[in-house]
């Protein structure tokens, strides 16, 4: 067994060398075709591999392709060639080993085995030798002359000769002579290395292996390569390969059986087949692995989510309060009455869980609806649309808007100071006089009073009769006349109230002599003298419902809200004249109101407010409140600003100067906006509603054009609930407020 | 180019294009509706709601993304094959040609879902985090009755009851517990791991009833999954306390029904042995056979119980709760009674540290032990009594364990109605209404809380117990006498200030003019404007504010209503008492 296997090795090495040896010549060849001739001899052993690699590429491709390429070759020449050699060396070395070991067994002639003396010399040395020779010359072998030159004659031919065979020369090799077999047992039990030597019988000599041969030897008979260093399952580098190269190694068709498949393998297919449906063969059981493993490894590398989509989480079941407790305390648990109350609702509001008391934990059931609950937790997981809600998690408190302390912005009024009674009915409307000495007030029992502010006398009454929509005091000082709308006329009257002079300028003024009957006018508006009340009469065409002295006190406007182009009269006292105005109105008019300052008109008609320059005679600006119905406004003492109210309890604030939309709405009253002033000379402002209620605002205007005005509620002054209140009025120097009830009452409000 | 009309061969865009209608998915994935339905509820994915309902508000819409994300799965096509092989089956049963089926139905094609947990839950937290329902229908699984012929299999029950078992076992054995509650629907327990609050149900150990109006596939559907996720979570938790999964048990006590104990058992004794190794050489841990493990754990040693709370107070990586709840009944020994629930006893008292025992087989000590100090019994009345131990309702364990003190036993007593039982769940303060019993409890937390009750051997536990007693009464007088005292004076303001009013009121009415309103204190009125002033900044908001405000208003309401409602009903019945 063991000569076999050497054999073969021997063999296969033998190959080797034998093409290896045809290399080397083939490539001195190549060179002479070559112009790079000296080149290639300058860089002596190395690069005749060098040259062998060429070849094989020349042996590819043709001689020109060669000439082109050859610059590159000599740039990556030493690492091929260094690579090469090493290679080379080792199979050089592993050459003369085998010689070695197999010397004398193999029959081959071109084998020689090395001499006594070589063999003695310690292995690396030989080693060494070895290769030198090998590069001085290709055929090393040739050096150490075989002794025995007999060939493949059996040695059982020269058994009883004297010689063994003929060395070169063809003399004869005498027999050694033969040490008997004690010798050679005492020997060998001295000679610890004894076993490693052997009678080469070929040449009839002792051979000893070294340490390194043995172990060769070894490898070998374990089926491993003869050399550890030795890979055999280096990565393989198919040089014949022409793919890409233009050239098959054969050009012959692919044959046929090549797409047919193998009779003879299905059929014996079909019989492992059947053998295994049968039972016949069986497999064994795949080996089981461990059903559960560490699935989460290490959690730092993963990422947050995987998916693209956002994963919302199932929100978490509700965690049980106090009344879910098998034993909760006896508030928890509905009475009876309670319980038979649930049947009344509605099925959606009826509590789908009614605490019940257990005394102790032995007496508790099963819960009945335990695993339907679980089913419909089920459905909610996988059929509930989910949607990320934000829980808003605030404090109502941040809500509110940064607002300063209203102790901070006194004085306002605050508290009821004085009720002025004498009226029987609701009181419509009130004004206060310029001086802030009288109020006058208008009521739907058919009376105008006037009253002294301080001590809450009725100074004057005049019965006017029919409903009464608007009074309203002469801006002047000087002049304490009172307009009054009453129905379809409105009534200029003299009070009295001022000094001997004043009453006398008065009279001048209301008096008149005939009625005018201008042409065109006269249709619309008729002046007449009041005997009765001692006073004007200005009859209109149809009911008044406000009026609104411009700030000389000489212009009256009146709104009657029926008429297309009528619907505003401007009358002027001292022509004792009436004029429409020169615009066109879009809706009815609502109220109006001077500028007062400028010579600048407003006109609110129920959806906007329209702001007219008189002068001019032509459309400023056009307010929207985008609100459903405007019932009042009124104009801030500076002029640039105006709140409006509307009857859905809203209250506008518009600043002019800004935009055209309101700077801010204020959502105060519950009911209809009855009527809103501005104090003239005090930040404040009201408004009074049919919910009963006035609000006192803080509504500070800053010369600064930068910044926005200050707008801060302050106070609500109830009234009678369920009354409303119909107008309110600011006293013109006090931050005082009166307001006008529907319970017949005017109530003054003080700081 | 009008806003409706879109070319051809441009594709949807907006809703219309990112969402599907169901069938219009069933249809797309070419699957059935229930693989559908399957295959949503083990990818997780859910419908999703449309700004915009393009084909109706009466249908359920998913996202493109997510159906697609179904396409692809390889589960779908595993199902695919899985029909075919029935169909495959199906014909040769009925062609007689049995072998054939059998072999067919030997070669099913099989699928796990370990992949989509990774999938769904990509980090170990994720999956604490969704594991709510996961742990209630698993405990609700494992109480359902096991019975052939019904529409659960057994072996589903089976592996439900022990993957509960091991999930209790690594809860008691980490001290994991936090909260324990007795409903009426069931026990709720809630635990904190790595951060995660996992709340659960567990039904009473009462068998529950298979009810007809529920479906069972989705049921199965949802627990397959579940039980998948579970057993890969309780992998994760025991590799992380070094101990095999999944356990092996000691067969008797298995067989006694004790599982959750012989698994507190084997864990304790695993990572023992952990340590061990760890100190002498490695040794293969596969190679521990069962009877090995027996033999090294007899099962009448008493101690190995305690060496499981020994053991776990080298863990040094226990946070400040952890080791609260860990000593809570360090010094304390039960024993159960033969009619209390074993289960959710034994998991919650060793949970707090506490050892226990119970009348049966396999019981670690007897109940003649004199080391007993507490008795959990459920019976109206106990005739034999040992004098050194006190005789409670199974309720002490679960209000003490919420509390986190040793309560007082006299109200728990054998045949006494014990007191309420509160939720741990609620926070009182929030709700506006604190039961009567959770103030007595709050004033005996204070009351350890001043005085940490030393630790003392058993015969002293009544004498500790009356001094924390003695001084709950000294804490309650003293607050009774500072209300009074707070009474008193502001009386005696009420009286200075009306005095005040009286001397200051007085203003002169004449004519007409009429003082309405005088106001002469000025704190009086300040207040006074405080409290209309919400009302007149409420005016000043924007509209959305205004809405939330209201919104949050009402809700305020609504919660204050109930209040009322339940501290009527207290007034009723004191009322109705006297």
């Amino acid at each position: 067994m063991e000569l076999k296997v050497s054999k073969k090795a021997t063999m296969a090495t033998t190959k080797k060398k034998n093409s290896k040896k045809e290399k080397p010549e083939n490539t001195k060849e190549i060179p002479k075709n070559t112009e790079e001739k000296k080149n290639t001899k300058k860089e002596g052993k190395d690069n005749k591999n060098l040259q062998k690699n060429k070849k094989e590429k020349k042996i590819r491709s043709s001689l020109q392709k060669i000439k082109l390429r050859d610059v590159e070759e000599e740039e990556k020449a030493p690492k091929n060639s260094k690579e090469y050699t090493e290679g080379g060396d080792s199979e050089h070395t592993s050459g003369d080993e085998v010689h070695v070991n197999a010397g004398g067994v193999s029959s081959n002639g071109t084998i020689v085995a090395r001499a006594g003396s070589d063999a003695n010399t310690s292995a690396n040395d030989d080693e060494d030798n070895s290769y030198h020779s090998a590069e001085e010359s290709d055929s090393s072998e040739d050096e150490v002359a075989p002794r025995n030159t007999v060939g493949e004659v059996p040695l059982e031919f020269y058994r009883d000769e004297e010689h063994i065979g003929y060395d070169v020369t063809g003399k004869k090799i005498k027999k050694k002579e033969r040490k008997d077999q004690l010798e050679r047992f005492l020997s060998s039990v001295d000679d610890k290395k004894s076993w490693r030597r052997f009678v080469d019988e070929y040449n009839d000599e002792e051979v000893e292996l070294t340490k390194d041969e043995i172990k060769m030897i070894r490898r070998i008979m374990k089926g491993k390569t003869p050399h550890a260093e030795a890979d055999p399952y280096a990565p393989y580098v198919d040089w014949f390969d022409w793919e890409g190269k233009g050239h098959p190694l054969s050009n012959a068709p692919e044959p046929k059986r090549r797409f047919i498949p193998s009779k003879s393998e299905a059929k014996k297919i079909s019989k492992y087949v059947r053998a295994i449906r049968e039972g016949r063969i069986t497999f064994d059981k795949p080996k089981e692995k461990p059903r559960f493993y560490l699935l989460w490894g290490d959690d730092s590398s993963s990422s947050e989510k995987t998916r693209g989509l956002s994963y919302i989480p199932p929100p978490k079941a509700k965690l049980p309060g106090h009344e879910e407790a098998y034993n909760p305390s006896l508030e928890f648990i509905p009475t009876q009455e309670e319980i038979n109350s649930y049947q009344l609702m509605y099925e959606e509001d009826r509590p789908k869980f009614i605490p019940t008391r257990y005394t102790s934990l032995r007496s508790v059931p099963a819960y009945d609806n335990f695993l339907r609950e679980r089913f419909a937790r089920c459905l909610d997981l996988y059929l509930c649309p989910r949607v990320r809600k934000k829980r808003l998690n605030i404090d109502p408190e941040s809500l509110k808007t940064k607002l300063p302390e209203p102790k901070d912005l006194k004085p306002y009024p605050t508290t009821c100071y004085i009720e002025y009674k004498g009226h029987t009915d609701a009181v419509v409307t009130i004004s206060t006089e310029s001086s802030g000495q009288w109020i006058a007030s208008g009521s739907t029992d058919g009376t105008v009073r006037v009253w002294e502010v301080a001590t809450g006398r009725c100074v004057r009454v005049w019965e006017v009769g029919s409903d009464i929509r608007h009074v309203a005091w002469n801006p002047l000082p000087h002049q304490p006349i009172l307009a009054v709308s009453v129905d379809q006329d409105v009534l200029i009257l003299d009070t009295g109230l001022g000094s001997e002079e004043q009453q006398g300028k008065i009279r001048d003024l209301l008096r008149m002599e005939k009625p005018t009957a201008e042409s065109g006018e006269a249709a619309i508006v008729s002046w007449l003298p009041d005997d009765k009340l001692g006073g004007l009469r200005l009859k209109h065409f149809k009911s008044v419902t406000s009026i609104e002295w411009h700030r000389r006190g000489d212009y009256l406007s009146a709104v009657i809200p029926a008429g297309e182009s009528r619907a505003i009269m401007i009358h002027q006292l001292s022509k004792k004249g009436s004029q429409r105005i020169p615009f066109k109105l879009h809706g009815l008019p609502v109220s109006t109101a001077f500028h007062p300052s400028r010579s600048i008109f407003f006109i609110s008609t129920k959806k906007n407010v329209r702001v007219y320059d008189l002068l001019k005679e032509k459309l400023i600006k056009r307010l929207d409140t985008n609100l459903r119905e405007v019932s009042c406004i009124a104009v801030h003492p500076g002029g640039d600003n105006m709140i409006v109210g509307t009857r859905e309890g809203k209250l506008c604030w518009f600043d002019m100067d800004l935009s055209s939309t309101p700077y801010k709405v204020l959502k105060a009253h519950s009911k209809d906006i009855t009527n809103v002033a501005f104090h003239r000379s005090y930040p404040l402002f009201a408004s009074c509603s049919e919910d009963g209620k006035a609000y006192v605002f803080h509504g500070m205007v800053y010369s600064d054009l930068n910044k926005n005005p200050l707008i801060v509620p302050l106070r609500i002054l109830q009234e009678q609930k369920g009354k409303g209140v119909l107008d309110c009025k600011f006293h013109p120097r006090q931050p005082w407020l009166f307001t006008a009830g529907s319970d017949s009452v005017i109530k003054l409000y003080c700081h | 180019m009008p806003k409706h009309y879109r070319p051809a061969g441009k594709k949807k865009e907006g809703n219309a294009a990112k969402y599907v209608t169901r069938s219009q998915a069933v249809k797309g994935l070419q699957v059935t509706l229930p693989l559908f339905r399957k295959m949503c509820i083990w990818k997780g994915i859910f419908p999703r709601d449309p700004k915009k309902k393009i084909k109706g508000n009466h249908q359920t819409y998913y996202h493109t993304k997510d159906i697609s994300f179904l396409h692809h799965d390889p589960l779908v096509d595993i199902h695919r094959d899985i029909r075919a092989q029935d169909k495959k089956i199906k014909k040769a049963y009925s062609k007689k040609n049995k072998p054939r089926a059998v072999r067919l139905e030997e070669h099913k094609p099989t699928y796990n879902l370990d992949r989509l947990i990774i999938e769904r839950y990509p980090r170990f937290i994720d999956a604490l985090g969704d594991l709510d329902d996961c742990l209630t229908m698993v405990h609700l699984f494992a109480a359902l009755p096991t019975l052939q012929n019904e529409k659960v299999e057994v072996k589903h029950i089976h592996s439900c009851r022990r993957l509960s078992h091991e999930w209790q076992a690594y809860i008691s054995r980490t001290h994991k517990l936090r909260k324990t509650f007795i409903s009426v629907k069931g026990i709720y327990y809630q635990a904190d791991v790595d951060g995660q609050k996992i709340t659960w149900i567990a039904p009473h150990s009462i068998q529950q009833v298979l009810t007809e109006d529920v479906d069972f596939n989705v049921m199965l559907t949802f627990l397959e999954y579940y039980e998948t996720l579970l057993a890969f979570v309780n992998f994760k938790l025991y590799h992380s306390i070094n101990v095999k999964y999944p356990p092996m048990l000691d067969p008797r006590l298995e067989a006694l029904a004790a599982d959750l104990y012989a698994l507190s058992r084997y864990i304790a004794s695993r990572s023992k042995e952990q340590d061990n190794h760890e100190l002498a050489s490695q040794v293969d841990e596969s190679q521990l056979t069962l009877a090995q493990l027996q033999h090294q754990l007899a099962p009448s040693e008493p101690g190995a119980l305690m060496h499981l709370i020994e053991e776990a107070e080298t863990v040094d990586e226990a946070d400040e709760e952890t080791k609260e709840c860990r000593s809570l009944f360090k010094d304390t020994k039960f024993f159960l009674g033969r009619e209390v629930p074993r289960e959710p006893l034994l998991f919650v008292i060793t949970a707090f540290g506490g050892t226990i025992s119970w009348e049966g087989d396999g019981a670690p000590f007897e109940e003649s032990d004199p080391s007993i100090t507490h008795q959990i019994v459920d019976r109206p009345t106990q005739n034999h009594m040992f004098l050194s131990r006190a005789y409670i309702q199974p309720q002490w364990v679960f209000d003490s364990v919420n509390a986190r003190i040793i309560l007082p036993t006299e109200d728990y007593v054998v045949g006494r109605v014990p007191p309420p039982h509160l939720s741990p769940f609620v926070d009182n303060e929030a709700e506006g209404y604190i039961p009567d019993y959770a103030q007595k409890i709050k004033q005996l937390q204070d009351a350890a809380r001043i005085m940490p009750v030393p630790e003392v051997g058993n015969e002293h536990q009544d004498n500790t117990q009356n001094i924390v007693l003695d001084g709950v009464a000294d804490r309650i007088e003293a607050n009774k006498a500072a209300e009074m005292k707070k009474k008193m004076s502001a009386g005696q303001k009420q009286f200075h200030d009306e005095l005040k009013m009286e001397v200051e009121g007085v203003s002169p009415a004449t004519g007409t003019i009429k003082n309405v309103k005088v106001t002469t204190d000025p704190d009086e009125s300040d207040k006074e404007q405080i409290s209309e002033h919400p009302d007149m900044s409420e005016m000043t908001m924007s509209r959305r504010k205004r809405g939330l405000y209201e919104s949050i208003r009402i809700n305020k309401e609504r919660k204050k209503a109930k209040v009322d409602v339940i501290e009527s009903r207290k007034r009723n019945i004191k009322e109705s008492q006297k």
